[in-house]
């Protein structure tokens, strides 16, 4: 599942800034190390991430999901045609640099979806509105990080309700892959022009409601997040981690 | 000014149309007056709650001829499809209440006034910590209805508001315009449901193809 995901972890209660400061680290340090080893720590970062939030499993499913296919693609790419040294791998000779390669290349797939997708299920879109508010940002920039951390789920709620309606109108989903592609045709043209409808509408309400006020209206913040010490230390220690990563790989 | 928007002899045409989708404006509409404007579908109704609130041409693209003058500073809005104008951000129905009174950066204790105010009016004030999202069609029409007159609007462009409403609701709705009127704001409405619009109506329009039928007292224009 993508997407929010209500709990009282740690993360869940922290300031939104503060999960979305550690998944950026790790996406940084992702970059930062080139080893498979190191890779792996990051990894490790990451699915620590998950444990924190209490949502591994949401983040690791569709982590894998996505990753296990650019691991396979990565280890022919490099492991079976890259240059020797060869390794034995049970009944496979893969090239020796060209499977660190694709290990650490993998790694970072896997380590950056997995730290994205425990921030986005551990980071109440409405808290991350408040705390972005508090610190005066943009409504646009505002609007524009929200609906996308959202879109997934209210697209996804969108297919169900109009897969249901299809059903009911006699739309078979089950059968060969073939019959499964032909039924996303009436699934992806009203999942499409209904959500284009719904902004027209929705322009009228935000505009009405002073979203596109000049003049230096500033938003008043209702209900700001608390931002403890602690938390603004480990977002500080995040960034020196990472600028240290990059000086010691650039050094 | 003592006229909250003016049109005269004003036309609209919307991007790509081959002709107007209303033509031949010409009226007033007065602070605290409640107009109902009543039309078979594409008679022209929403297109002209979007020109009397500024919304066309400004967001809807097209051309306007003819004369416009507005003193609307602060429209409210509301549409017969509740899901669509959530603004998608709170989640709360007191957040969602509070949103455009804070985005006008008015003082916080002031926003969350209003939104109270606003959420007792509708009667929703016991849904305040709901999510909007699991809120009935009927519910959440309520709901948007309150977040327009959080806003303290000057105009109030109503269309086709108690579509989603059981009787009752619907009831209580038009029965909170005069109120909203007395206010100083003026309010327009769009429905079919002329028994309801002329027992709270001051005035009534008639729109046919986008034309002015008939203008007049509520009984006579809507009987």
């Amino acid at each position: 599942m993508i997407g929010y995901v209500p709990g009282d972890s740690p993360l869940h209660r922290a300031h939104p800034y503060t999960p979305l400061a550690l998944a950026a680290g790790v996406f940084l340090a992702a970059f930062a190390v080139s080893g498979p080893r190191p890779a792996a720590f990051v990894v490790a970062a990451a699915l620590g991430m998950g444990l924190l939030g209490g949502v591994l499993r949401h983040a690791v499913r569709p982590a894998l999901a996505f990753a296990l296919p650019v691991w396979a693609l990565l280890l022919v790419v490099h492991g079976l045609r890259g240059p020797e040294p060869f390794v034995a791998v049970g009944p496979i000779t893969l090239s020796e640099s060209g499977l660190d390669r694709a290990l650490v290349l993998g790694s970072r797939v896997t380590a950056i979806l997995v730290a994205f997708l425990t921030a986005l299920a551990c980071v109440a879109p409405p808290r991350l509105v408040e705390a972005m508010t508090a610190r005066g940002a943009s409504f646009a920039r505002m609007y524009l990080l929200v609906s996308t951390l959202t879109l997934v789920p209210r697209l996804r709620e969108r297919a169900a309700r109009i897969l249901e309606a299809q059903q009911c109108r006699g739309l078979r989903l089950g059968g060969s892959p073939v019959a499964r592609v032909r039924a996303l045709g009436p699934l992806v043209l009203p999942l499409v022009l209904g959500a284009l409808a719904e902004v027209d509408e929705q322009v009228f309400a935000l505009d009405a409601r002073g979203v596109s006020l000049g003049g230096g209206a500033r938003r008043t913040s209702l209900w700001p997040p608390p931002d403890p010490p602690l938390e603004r230390a480990v977002r500080w220690a995040v960034l020196v981690l990472v600028v240290t990563l990059y000086a010691v790989r650039l050094a | 000014m003592s006229v909250r928007v003016r049109f005269a002899g004003a036309a609209f045409t919307y991007a790509g149309g081959e002709r107007p989708a209303v033509c031949d404006l010409t009226v007033e509409l007065a602070p605290g007056e409640i107009m109902a404007l009543a039309g078979a579908p594409g008679a022209g109704t929403t297109t002209f709650l979007l020109l009397a609130a500024g919304f066309a041409p400004r967001l809807t693209g097209g051309v306007l001829t003819g004369d416009r003058t507005s003193a609307v500073t602060r429209p409210g809005i509301v549409f017969a499809t509740p899901w669509t104008q959530l603004t998608g951000l709170c989640h709360t129905v007191r957040a969602e209440v509070a949103f455009g009174p804070a985005q006008h950066g008015w003082a916080r204790e002031r926003v969350l006034a209003l939104a109270e105010d606003a959420m007792r009016r509708l009667g929703v004030g016991h849904l305040a910590d709901r999510d909007p999202a699991t809120l009935s069609g009927g519910e959440l029409q309520r709901v948007i209805v309150a977040s327009a007159l959080a806003l303290e609007p000057d105009l109030l462009a109503l269309d086709d508001p108690a579509a989603e409403l059981d009787p009752e609701g619907a009831d209580a709705l038009y029965a909170l315009l005069p109120a909203v009127a007395e206010t100083g704001a003026a309010v327009l409405v769009a429905t079919p449901d002329t028994a309801r619009a002329a027992r709270v109506a001051t005035r009534a329009l008639l729109l046919e193809d986008g034309r002015i039928a008939r203008d007049g007292r509520p009984a006579e224009v809507l009987a």
